[in-house]
């Protein structure tokens, strides 16, 4: 971790500098601090936050924003959050799951402080939690997938089989066999969030296996949608929904994240003094979770199935509804019951119709 | 058209073997010249970053790789400053130049992070194309890096058995005392061995970051300097021996996302398993044999003989 030290201290330090002279000129009313694992601009997880946060600096008038980039999922988030406390941030958003803990000791030392952490459950006065309902949405990713193969094969890339990642690929299929009962998902694990050339392989083996849809699940879809679009297949894309700029041909539609409605009502209450915590997750419905628009290569027939499935989520349709079978064939949803948001988290299963093993 | 498992694996294994083959090579000849470079993974993360920053911003992938080649080697020169003129310790050396070679790549690749280029252009002959089981699959469909490999090792192979240059630097690597005894420079071979041991580490990095994924991500090497490291071992320190050890671990990468591609009823995590088996049981394989053919030198800083 050491090896990332030197150059978040120096973004910090930058950024302090750059702050310095507008504290003096005319106070900010709201100065919001904001970490993440990664750079900004991977066209993934990082970028959404960082792009959402921009217009909220934007349409918020008196709100100054401090970001810093590749900060580790350690105790030097904790130092990285002090500096920016220190530069009179007020409100603080914690990107990425490992940054929970730190966030959470920096939260205890400085009551006056609130904290915004994506994907985690902890909670305090001053510290709360939020997330996009993703599986759901893969739903309708699944319907386009569904429609667009000609080889009825569609391919998965996953970086670790974590019960949310699982639970995508299980919506993607279900989505994907609701209008093309011959469509399967083959999924391939590469051990890693962000393992590129082994992302690579693993496209280029689903590829030649005949798949001509890839999806993923891992922090920057980059690599699996150019190995994809270079051997002229199509994709789904995810995180953040500019990535479809990489491919021009084989786009299909994505999944995004749009946080700013959620981070501009945060803001708006910090100033206002109204905070409350809470522990949000919205999809669809609420736009938290967007569709990117559609691929040139999107037939207007397939686009208007693709939004009607969105719709039907969007208005609480829940994909999880039994009876759902996995792929041994052990009836996992029974028939009268669904799967809602507490246990999204807990899938070790696939549903019939994906080629893959759990553990 | 499904490819059958075999042309799969083969498939994958010269596209993930190819990086590790460059980056063996290298520490080859370094290791010949009796220098360990434990930073090789560092070197490998500047060739990426530099060689992608390059594409990004000039447009050329071609330029990229040229720039990527001479980090590298610039990468490597500062190496030997510290293990053959300043006689510091290799192996602590090394690790240092790990640490600084993934910071210095961070900086320079971090603002191309996201950049979309123009990979280095792959051929593949229209004879082999019409063959459907290659239509299905990456084979054949080459990038210049991937058609030069073997070449490349034939002709490091070449350089350090049936030349001058190479007898010298075996000679250094061997017993450097010797080798000055008989007139030969050992610290003047040495920094050329680095060089060209950079420059081969800078293109192995090139080619994931160029051809292969076609991103930069900090500390997308992901180990494969290591694993080269691992691999000069296994081919017993001979270029040749290399491209066995380079396609044969690429092939354990491939064959684990093969398995899954194919719907195979294993575990990935114990999948995930299978390089790292393999190495240990080429450990166990090579542990009895009697003669390892390292270089006598090895990792023995030379204090000339004042």
């Amino acid at each position: 971790m050491s090896k990332k030290l030197g150059f978040v201290s120096l973004l910090v330090l930058l950024f302090c500098l750059a702050a310095a002279p507008w504290l003096a000129a005319d106070a900010p009313k709201l100065i919001i601090g904001a970490i993440y694992v990664g750079s900004v601009n991977d066209y993934g997880y990082n970028r959404s936050f960082h792009d959402a946060l921009l217009t909220v600096e934007k349409s918020l008038p008196g709100v100054k924003l401090l970001e810093a980039e590749n900060v580790p999922e350690s105790a030097e988030a904790e130092r990285v959050m002090e500096g920016m406390i220190q530069q009179g941030a007020k409100l603080i958003f914690a990107t990425s799951f490992g940054h929970q803990e730190p966030a959470f000791n920096v939260a205890k030392r400085h009551p006056d402080v609130y904290f915004e952490h994506a994907g985690g459950w902890m909670m305090a006065p001053n510290f709360g939690n939020y997330f996009g309902n993703t599986q759901a949405a893969w739903y309708p990713m699944g319907v386009a997938a569904g429609k667009m193969t000609k080889t009825n094969k569609l391919g998965f890339v996953i970086g670790i089989p974590i019960g949310f990642a699982v639970g995508n690929v299980n919506a993607f299929e279900l989505g994907a066999r609701s209008v093309n009962p011959n469509a399967t998902t083959t999924v391939v694990v590469t051990g890693g969030w962000s393992d590129k050339a082994k992302e690579a392989a693993a496209a280029n083996a689903l590829l030649d296996q005949g798949c001509d849809v890839l999806a993923m699940h891992v922090d920057s879809p980059a690599t699996v949608i150019q190995t994809a679009e270079a051997r002229g297949a199509m994709s789904i894309g995810f995180q953040s929904i500019e990535a479809r700029v990489l491919a021009p041909k084989g786009w299909i539609t994505g999944l995004g994240f749009n946080w700013a409605p959620y981070f501009t009502e945060i803001a708006k209450s910090v100033i206002a003094g109204t905070f409350k915590p809470s522990s949000t997750h919205l999809g669809l419905g609420e736009g938290m979770v967007v569709m990117a628009p559609f691929g040139p290569s999107v037939p207007p027939s397939v686009r208007s199935i693709v939004t009607e499935a969105a719709d039907r989520i969007a208005k609480g349709f829940n994909p999880f509804t039994g009876p759902i079978t996995d792929n041994t064939g052990v009836v996992q949803i029974k028939a009268g019951e669904s799967w809602g948001g507490d246990k999204m988290g807990d899938f070790k299963w696939y549903v019939q119709g994906v080629i893959g093993k759990v553990q | 058209m499904s490819a059958p498992l075999a042309l799969g694996v083969l498939a994958g294994a010269v596209l993930s073997g190819t990086s590790l083959l460059y980056a063996t090579l290298g520490e080859t000849i370094v290791e010949r010249g009796g220098i360990v470079n434990l930073g090789l993974e560092g070197i490998l993360l500047v060739g990426a970053s530099v060689g992608f920053a390059l594409a990004a911003s000039t447009g050329s992938a071609w330029l990229g790789l040229v720039g990527a080649a001479l980090a590298g080697g610039l990468a490597n020169l500062l190496f030997g400053w510290l293990v053959v003129s300043r006689k510091a310790n290799q192996l602590a050396s090394g690790l240092a130049m790990m640490f600084f070679g993934i910071g210095v790549s961070a900086l320079v690749g971090g603002p191309f992070v996201g950049a979309v280029i123009k990979g280095l252009p792959k051929w593949r002959p229209s004879f082999l194309a019409a063959l459907p089981w290659v239509k299905a699959t990456t084979l054949f469909n080459y990038d210049i890096l991937i058609w030069l490999a073997v070449p490349v090792a034939l002709l490091v192979w070449w350089a350090l058995f049936k030349t001058r240059w190479g007898l010298g630097l075996r000679a250094v690597g061997e017993s450097p005392a010797a080798a000055f005894a008989a007139g030969r420079d050992p610290s003047v071979i040495q920094y050329q061995g680095l060089f060209a041991g950079g420059v081969l580490g800078g293109l192995a990095g090139a080619h994931l970051s160029l051809s292969l994924t076609l991103t930069w991500a900090e500390g997308m090497t992901a180990g494969r300097g290591f694993i080269a490291i691992a691999l000069v071992i296994f081919s017993k320190w001979h270029p040749l021996r290399a491209i066995v050890g380079a396609l044969v671990f690429g092939g354990a990468e491939a064959l684990q996302l093969e398995l899954q591609a194919r719907g195979a009823d294993v575990s990935p995590f114990l999948l995930d398993m299978i390089p790292y088996v393999l190495t240990l049981l080429v450990l166990l394989a090579w542990g009895g044999a009697r003669r390892l053919a390292a270089p006598a030198g090895l990792g023995r800083t030379f204090y000339g003989s004042d």
